[in-house]
């Protein structure tokens, strides 16, 4: 997937991958002990980062702890990053999704069911993805996208991504059969797919 | 046990990490084996990843960013500096102090300066938890409002599929008039169970007006409820009508003061005869 990515960035080199494609090399160098790595992937990435953990969390204080956990782990983890299982960017959001959704579990006191990531320290989903994100009008697009989905759609995809429900807890909260839950996530991730897919 | 069948099912889940633990692991175990699913994972990841990016965009705080480098790296001199004070403070130059008076007094300053400190150290206590519980409740809100409107709208879906299987169920097609020749609505309208309404293109309204609907009957224009179109012009709700309402012509959308009026007296905007009825 890495070379998916370099080759779309030698065909049409979005701002967006000439980002990703230096995250990279900053992250190698972060790997060797270069401080000014840090700050320079920081410039790049706390803004998203931040953002993700600020939506999931709804609190500042708790977003800003999740961006220091968050590079911190960056930093320590640096030489066990895999290129080719994604982008530096995917690896960060990851993990701070992850984070910030136990975080909003333990304090709902339910920290047990966690539903976090498929594995919190590594970005691993034991394949590579088809298509990666290659500009800034991609996500714009998602973004216009998840708006105009049906509201029940949209919720449900909120619910399950934003506030780290399960599906069989999305179900109890909204009374709604669990083959209806599934199947309206699922329509939703379709929808998002088109609309990322007809964006490049 | 879940069957292979249900498993197909959960790749869209996977890759957000919408699935509990045990789901998650007979997912994986699953997917070692499965094309189909390998496939749809590989083609929904970017959903995932794009799902991340769609957050609200916010600067985080400028004093974030000295925080984080200053912390990297920092960790071991931390440590030292919370030994230093510890022992700093068993050294207290008041337990210095010579002869049963002087450790008298040490001792109630002492007593002083911690209740001091304690009740400094309540009293911010007291402000973060009261912090706390503020973000708590307002977290509660946010979902409460989240659970409301999607019981409204399972509600609303489920009212409009009941006006349109009604056996009695009448459709009108209502036409933009001069003043919105670009506005068209629809209507789906049983006596025994509801009106159903949509309209695009409707023009912005201006302030201290709204769009009302009238259905018309042989004796007057009945007002079914009014309507507030979202930014692109959109509107789409559901009315209950009285049972007992005389049997209508025609429907019609006007434009009126804020709060609506018992009978018609602004520009017409859209209109539509119903027929066989």
């Amino acid at each position: 997937m890495w070379f998916l990515l370099t080759v779309a960035g030698r065909v049409a080199r979005s701002a967006w991958v000439e980002d990703r494609l230096a995250d990279h090399a900053t992250l190698a160098r972060m790997a060797s002990g270069d401080h000014d790595a840090l700050a320079e992937l920081y410039d790049r990435l706390a803004r998203p980062v931040y953002s993700l953990a600020l939506r999931i969390l709804r609190d500042p204080a708790d977003a800003e702890d999740i961006v220091q956990e968050v590079f911190s782990q960056a930093w320590r983890q640096a030489g066990r990053y895999d290129a080719r299982r994604g982008t530096v960017a995917a690896w960060l959001l990851t993990l701070a999704r992850s984070r910030a959704i136990d975080r909003l579990r333990s304090r709902r006191a339910r920290p047990d069911d966690v539903a976090a990531e498929p594995d919190p320290n590594i970005p691993d989903r034991g394949i590579a993805a088809d298509l990666q994100i290659q500009s800034a009008q991609q996500v714009a697009r998602v973004r216009a996208a998840l708006e105009e989905l049906p509201a029940l759609q949209r919720i449900v995809l909120e619910l399950a991504y934003y506030e780290g429900l399960t599906h069989v807890e999305i179900a109890e909260r909204l009374e709604q059969p669990l083959g209806t839950v599934k199947t309206r996530i699922r329509q939703a991730m379709m929808r998002l797919r088109d609309s990322l897919a007809g964006a490049v | 046990m879940a069957t292979d069948n249900d498993l197909h099912e959960l790749a869209s889940l996977y890759v957000i990490g919408a699935l509990p633990r045990a789901d998650r692991e007979a997912f994986e175990a699953h997917l070692a084996t499965c094309a189909q699913c390998q496939q749809d994972v590989r083609t929904l990841s970017p959903v995932g990843e794009a799902l991340a990016y769609a957050a609200p965009d916010v600067e985080p705080p400028a004093d974030l960013r000295q925080r984080v480098l200053a912390s990297v790296g920092a960790t071991s001199s931390a440590r030292g500096r919370a030994r230093a004070t510890a022992a700093a403070r068993t050294t207290s130059p008041l337990w210095s102090m010579s002869g049963l008076s002087g450790l008298a007094t040490a001792a109630s300053l002492l007593l002083a300066v911690v209740l001091g400190g304690y009740a400094v150290q309540l009293r911010g206590r007291v402000a973060s938890l009261e912090g706390r519980l503020a973000q708590a409740l307002a977290r509660v809100d946010a979902s409460e409002r989240l659970v409301a409107e999607a019981r409204r709208a399972v509600s609303d879906a489920q009212v409009s599929l009941v006006v349109l299987t009604a056996p009695d169920m009448a459709r009108v097609e209502l036409a933009g008039q001069a003043v919105a020749p670009r506005a068209a609505g629809r209507a789906f309208w049983s006596r025994s169970r509801g009106l159903v309404f949509t309209a695009s293109n409707l023009p912005a309204l201006p302030a201290g007006r709204t769009y009302q609907l009238w259905v018309v009957t042989a004796q007057a224009p009945v007002s079914a409820g009014l309507l507030k179109p979202d930014p692109n012009g959109a509107v789409n709700v559901i009315f209950t009508t009285p049972s007992d309402l005389q049997r209508p012509t025609a429907m019609a959308v006007t434009i009126e003061p804020d709060g609506g009026v018992p009978a018609p007296t602004g520009a017409m905007y859209l209109v539509g005869a119903i027929a066989g009825l």
